[in-house]
């Protein structure tokens, strides 16, 4: 109460002095909430790269790889399986800025989840079965966009609205939504081999519609090794691929890795400039309020010296003083930029979403605010502590 | 035994190149229940020697007992007990926080000595004691100067101590609620056996204690102890 009061009393410089960490913390908030954002985004595909070794065509004139190139793959020292896989764009008419992956048919096998490390729960409804036709398995921002249920149906891919009179697309029964995982998978719509390849023969000109059979491609493969393999496992497989099955490329997956990684860095980077805003204004604000309330209050500190208050005592007060100081901003910063990052979050619309604010980055707020007030406090509080009551209680 | 033995106490100062010589060799003894005053012009040593007996103070040399403690022995945290539990301080400025209200201020020592559960009843008391049962939310600020004297002395006597130093107490105050100040300390000297040293240059308020040392130059030059109708005398 004494410290409230304390504040009250000099409520300009109070608020001066809050506003100076909840710029901060408020910095802090929504810088983190796009780094948090991003993060998980690329920790998902850390995830995915880190256990799989994706293999694509060597050549330049066609993106497609036979279906039968698997049998190859799999006679390679050390990989355990290799899937065909296809993706393709589940709305063409969506537009606008996107900040994840947009809206993709992707191919699923019940096979990989023996491989992956990417766990994909279910929210609803069940997972593919090997001789699954004509249903999908959907990710929780489809799910929500969509407003999918399980027994709906989807029409895959969706029809613009300027779709020309030879579109074609299939409707699908959702078996499965997905629990979100704050990346990629969120975006997907799962189906089963044939149907991908159905919707891949859909999209091939005219001209090669004759010629080629769908059922037979794959725009490439997830190669996967045993489970727990490491990366250098993985990248020896990855180069034993490239060299060995002709016609084809393999990522190395250490590469990727590292690509997601030196991402997921940057956006840490900012995170922690932010932290260092917090820390220079809100700390010098909260030390120069502090600085001052001493100077103010010397006769306060002799008096409580005289009356029995130990060094201690007044170090703990003083500290407890810029600790709520801390508090009161990191809250009020941290609420607004929750705030913020929603009322952003709800312009950009479901899909696009710029900002995350988990329960770590909330810890994190308030945590440092807390800190930094019982940090910048550190100095006054000491000096306040070390006065001399004679001198303390005969000041002007 | 004496509450308070000074023994060829010296506290000297530096100020710039020269060193003050603010008590120089002074030796004496204050008993349980005295009603004392030390008076003496500017810069005679008689506020030093309230910083001494307080143990805000270190001496230069010399010792100081409090209760039969060598108080020249003791750690500062020490000191601070001993200052919190036993001695009780009034201030000619009265020095209430303006953050607390009149009961918080009363309090104010059982924060850091004493048990605050029970200090809560004692505060009232006094603030009845002290006239002032009316006043106990009001904020210090909001009250006169005489009211606000009552709140310090109300302070100083909360952790029930053997020994009350004034400095300077009715400096701030007019005759007639000087006055006053001097019977509350008299009813508490004479009610509760409370030790009451006061320093002041006010000739007529010393002439209402039982004892007067006179200062000068940080030398003891007088010491009278005086009889009742001596003071009532003075008192007409």
């Amino acid at each position: 109460m004494e410290i409230l009061r304390n504040f009250k009393r000099r409520k300009l410089r109070s608020a001066l002095t809050i506003s100076g960490i909840l710029i901060g913390i408020l910095a802090l908030t929504t810088m983190g909430a796009m780094a948090e954002h991003v993060n998980a985004l690329l920790d998902g595909g850390v995830k995915y790269y880190s256990s799989s070794i994706q293999v694509s065509t060597a050549s330049d004139s066609s993106p497609l790889l036979a279906t039968s190139t698997g049998a190859q793959l799999e006679a390679i020292a050390g990989v355990a399986a290799a899937y065909p896989g296809i993706g393709l764009q589940a709305d063409s008419s969506s537009q606008g800025i996107s900040f994840g992956p947009s809206k993709q048919v992707v191919t699923w096998d019940p096979g990989v989840e023996r491989y992956s490390t990417l766990a994909m729960p279910l929210a609803s409804g069940r997972v593919l079965a090997d001789s699954d036709r004509g249903v999908v398995v959907v990710g929780s921002n489809v799910a929500r966009d969509w407003n999918l249920r399980v027994g709906g149906s989807v029409d895959l891919p969706k029809k613009p609205k300027d779709a020309p009179a030879s579109f074609v697309n299939h409707a699908f029964t959702v078996v499965g939504i997905l629990k979100p995982t704050l990346t990629a998978p969120d975006q997907f719509l799962y189906v089963s081999l044939p149907d991908s390849q159905m919707l891949l023969g859909d999209t091939l000109s005219p001209a090669l519609k004759g010629k080629l059979d769908p059922t037979t491609l794959a725009q490439g493969f997830s190669v996967y090794a045993a489970k727990g393999s490491s990366m250098d496992t993985l990248d020896a497989i990855a180069r034993r691929i490239s060299k060995e099955v002709p016609g084809v490329k393999a990522s190395l997956p250490s590469q990727i890795v590292s690509s997601f990684k030196s991402g997921s860095l940057i956006f840490s980077a900012i995170t922690t400039g932010a932290a260092l805003l917090a820390l220079v204004i809100g700390g010098l604000s909260v030390i120069n309020t502090m600085l001052m309330a001493v100077s103010e209050r010397v006769r306060e500190i002799g008096l409580k010296k005289a009356v029995g208050a130990k060094t201690h005592h007044i170090l703990r007060e003083f500290m407890a003083e810029s600790v709520v100081i801390g508090l009161i901003g990191g809250l009020v910063g941290y609420g607004l930029g929750l705030v913020l990052t929603t009322v952003f979050n709800a312009l950009l619309g479901p899909g696009n979403e710029l900002f995350l604010v988990t329960p770590a980055l909330t810890g994190l707020a308030i945590g440092f605010a807390v800190c930094l007030g019982a940090i910048a406090g550190v100095i006054p509080a000491w000096r306040a502590s070390r006065m001399d009551p004679v001198a303390a209680l005969r000041a002007q | 035994m004496a509450l308070i033995e000074m023994t060829d106490l010296v506290k000297h100062y530096k100020q710039g190149r020269t060193t003050v010589r603010a008590l120089d060799g002074v030796s004496l003894g204050i008993d349980a229940g005295e009603f004392v005053s030390v008076v003496g012009r500017s810069g005679s040593g008689k506020t030093t020697m309230l910083d001494l007996c307080g143990l805000l103070m270190r001496p230069t040399s010399g010792r100081i007992r409090i209760e039969g403690v060598d108080t020249a022995q003791l750690s500062d945290g020490r000191r601070a007990e001993l200052r919190g539990n036993r001695i009780g301080f009034v201030f000619q400025e009265y020095n209430l926080l303006p953050s607390l209200n009149v009961l918080e201020n009363v309090e104010l020592p059982l924060r850091y000595t004493g048990d605050r559960a029970l200090g809560r009843r004692r505060s009232v008391e006094l603030l009845e004691a002290v006239g002032l049962s009316d006043k106990i939310r009001a904020r210090a600020d909001e009250l006169s100067g005489g009211q606000q004297q009552r709140v310090a002395i109300a302070r100083a006597l909360v952790n029930r101590p053997a020994l009350l130093l004034a400095d300077e107490p009715t400096g701030a105050l007019d005759t007639e609620t000087a006055s006053e100040f001097v019977s509350l300390l008299r009813n508490l000297n004479e009610g509760e056996g409370l030790t009451v040293m006061i320093v002041t240059h006010d000739l007529e308020l010393a002439a209402q204690t039982d004892r007067i040392i006179r200062l000068r130059d940080g030398h003891v030059i007088e010491d009278a102890r005086q009889l009742q109708w001596e003071r009532e005398e003075v008192a007409v």
